[in-house]
């Protein structure tokens, strides 16, 4: 896409998303649009009071001279850092989310590569275990195994982890979505779970509230003895909020077939921390949970592999 | 609670129609010379003939109408002994084909001439020989806006080199006098001056706004051949009986000419033709108002380091700023319906308040 021409009048490039002239072309009522979000996608706040020394008019100078590109119709691009509504405007910290790697060895990140692992079938199991630190069993997931872990929470050092973070900002409810074609969600505990929908370019969007198999409060710990300890298992160093912990259960076309590993990926020489070593099929994607409240995001790599 | 959408009440949605014209010139050259005919289209079935804006086997060309003619069924060129009864035939079937689909059935569920002044109750004279220019749909879009159409022919000159006098026919006056009993839609009279038309004299035509139809009398083109008779030019290929400057446009459509070499003729000697096409877009306006403690926070992972706002230059009371680029529509379950950017980022506090005027356009 192109930049829209900022020399004159602010102007507004509307366009109808794919999904939305898919919704459109059906004709069955489900194109109505009842709700807006505003979101800042181009902007780097980096850059604010990045030119200080001219005076506080100057500080937002950059953002404001930020170039905007046209819209994509493609509805998965865009709008993907949403700006917040909340009453209280003398806010100074805000929650974010991280993959929390820490917790226990089954929620690690792969040890070379700062990916999930998805063995999508048994071959790839048996090879490489199901205890391989940061692989998935994406062939069996109620066999147990590893798992994702997703905190959220104020990350600072200036706030005590005691604290209970403001109900406003907690996370209750969680978006998370993923490429259907490659895998699905299923809990920590295996049971697999229907997406709430399914948009035109195959990408699942599955919602979580709290109190179910997958989103619960993070563990708050206000004895001096015991903080120090689980802070050693946490990402988030300020007041903690919920967690989301899922795994994915590979697509079985993934196993019966190498169509999508030869048309999406390609090979490489998967070395497991338990020292297996072998050539693999693979297919890089990415699984996105956003919080329904704050509208943070977070993309969380994955790598699908096939013995 | 925080909250990253806002529902759209029903004050803030509206529909509206709009009517969007585009000005399209065709000039005489492009239908005939620039292109040395490679933007001809010729049918093997000589039925009519298709106008291209550049050679037609490229990619890049564009059809912008047709050229035919024919004649009424009981008109004299009808009853008169054809030369070739095949291509008279065809020329009735054009027009007839034509008459049906703009002007429809009499009580006795006989096709209608293309009558003159449009009323059909009268006996007034029809247009019983004519040329038809259908233009595409990518250049009348919807209709052709009343009162914008002219035709310019040129009256002299000879073969290749145009020249000599013009002649412009338009639909004077249609902005506010049209006629609205045809099955195909509104429809305009086509005058050689405003004069004319307001005194109601000498119809030479008629325009069919929604239909993207033109009819040409063929008087137009006999009262041509007279302006230029005598001065012998003749198109190239062409036996003089196949050209306006030595036979009149009645003995071309019964001669052995074909609806192609009639179409030929009348390429040869069109100057331009403009008018003003109409879409009608219908809209939905999504009015998408940010109040003062909306959305002057952001998820954006560059807003805060360390979950710290960057923006509040660690001040607690420091307003909270944020830099709207992108406003999206939603449906119930969260899907993102329609997008809209900003062609510059604008900065929102909770000391302003916002409305976003969105407009899709259906």
């Amino acid at each position: 896409m192109a930049f829209l021409d900022n020399s004159g009048d602010i102007i507004l490039d509307a366009v109808l998303t794919d999904t939305g002239r898919f919704r459109l072309a059906k004709g069955d009522g489900t194109f109505k649009i009842v709700k807006f979000a505003l979101a800042d996608d181009e902007i780097d706040y980096g850059t604010y009071k990045s030119i200080a020394d001219s005076g506080s008019a100057y500080y937002d100078i950059q953002i404001l001279q930020t170039p905007v590109l046209e819209a994509f119709t493609n509805n998965t691009s865009t709008m993907k850092s949403k700006l917040i509504s909340v009453a209280n405007t003398n806010l100074l910290y805000l929650p974010i989310m991280k993959i929390n790697n820490l917790y226990e060895s089954a929620t690690k990140l792969d040890a070379n590569r700062d990916v999930f692992m998805v063995g999508v079938n048994n071959d790839s199991m048996t090879t490489f275990l199901s205890t391989t630190q940061g692989l998935l069993n994406g062939n069996k997931p109620a066999d147990g195994g590893n798992y994702i872990r997703v905190d959220q929470g104020l990350n600072t050092n200036e706030i005590s982890p005691t604290l209970i973070i403001d109900p406003s900002l907690r996370e209750d409810v969680y978006s998370v979505q993923m490429d259907n074609r490659l895998g699905s969600l299923v809990s920590p505990s295996g049971v697999p779970t229907n997406f709430s929908f399914l948009d035109d370019d195959n990408i699942a969007h599955y919602n979580f509230a709290k109190d179910n198999n997958y989103v619960s409060d993070i563990q708050v710990e206000t004895d001096p003895n015991l903080v120090a300890g689980l802070n050693t298992q946490m990402v988030i160093a300020g007041p903690r909020g919920t967690k989301i912990c899922f795994k994915i259960k590979a697509n079985n076309d993934l196993a019966s077939n190498d169509f999508l590993f030869n048309k999406l990926g390609s090979t490489f020489t998967y070395v497991s921390d338990g020292g297996s070593t072998a050539a693999v099929k693979f297919i890089d994607s990415t699984v996105r949970v956003m919080g329904a409240t704050t509208g943070y995001a977070i993309d969380i790599p994955v790598r699908y592999i096939k013995k | 609670m925080a909250t990253t959408f806002k529902t759209l009440l029903n004050q803030d949605i509206t529909s509206t129609k709009t009517l969007l014209h585009e000005a399209i010139p065709i000039t005489g050259s492009m239908v005939s010379g620039t292109y040395s005919d490679n933007n001809i289209k010729d049918y093997s079935h000589a039925m009519f003939q298709s106008v291209y804006d550049y050679p037609y086997l490229s990619s890049s060309a564009n059809h912008i109408f047709d050229i035919t003619a024919g004649f009424a069924t009981g008109s004299g060129l009808s009853a008169s002994a054809p030369a070739d009864i095949d291509l008279q035939r065809k020329k009735i079937n054009m027009y007839n084909t034509l008459a049906q689909q703009l002007v429809g059935y009499d009580a006795n569920g006989d096709i209608r001439a293309f009558d003159t002044d449009g009323d059909f109750s009268s006996t007034a004279a029809f247009h019983s020989s004519s040329v038809f220019f259908n233009f595409s749909r990518l250049l009348t879009k919807d209709e052709m806006k009343k009162g914008t159409f002219t035709i310019t022919f040129v009256t002299g000159g000879i073969s290749g080199s145009r020249g000599g006098t013009t002649q412009i026919y338009g639909d004077y006056g249609a902005a506010t006098s049209y006629k609205v009993n045809s099955p195909a839609g509104e429809y305009g009279i086509l005058y050689r001056n405003a004069n004319e038309a307001s005194a109601g004299l000498l119809p030479k035509g008629l325009i069919f706004y929604q239909a993207g139809v033109v009819l040409m009398t063929g008087s137009v083109f006999a009262d041509m051949t007279a302006a230029v008779a005598g001065s012998g030019f003749a198109w190239p290929g062409m036996s003089s009986d196949l050209n306006f400057a030595t036979a009149s446009f009645g003995t071309m459509l019964n001669s052995t000419a074909s609806i192609t070499d009639v179409s030929n003729g009348v390429r040869d000697q069109l100057y331009n033709i403009s008018f003003n096409n109409t879409t009608e877009l219908n809209s939905t306006i999504y009015f998408c108002r940010a109040n003062n403690n909306d959305f002057n926070y952001s998820a954006n992972p560059t807003y805060t380091s360390n979950s710290k706002i960057v923006v509040k230059d660690n001040n607690p009371n420091e307003v909270p700023k944020t830099y709207i680029t992108t406003i999206g529509l939603y449906s119930a379950d969260n899907e993102l319906l329609a997008v809209a950017k900003l062609s510059e980022p604008l900065k929102k506090t909770p000391n302003d308040e916002l409305t976003f005027r969105v407009r899709l356009d259906y």
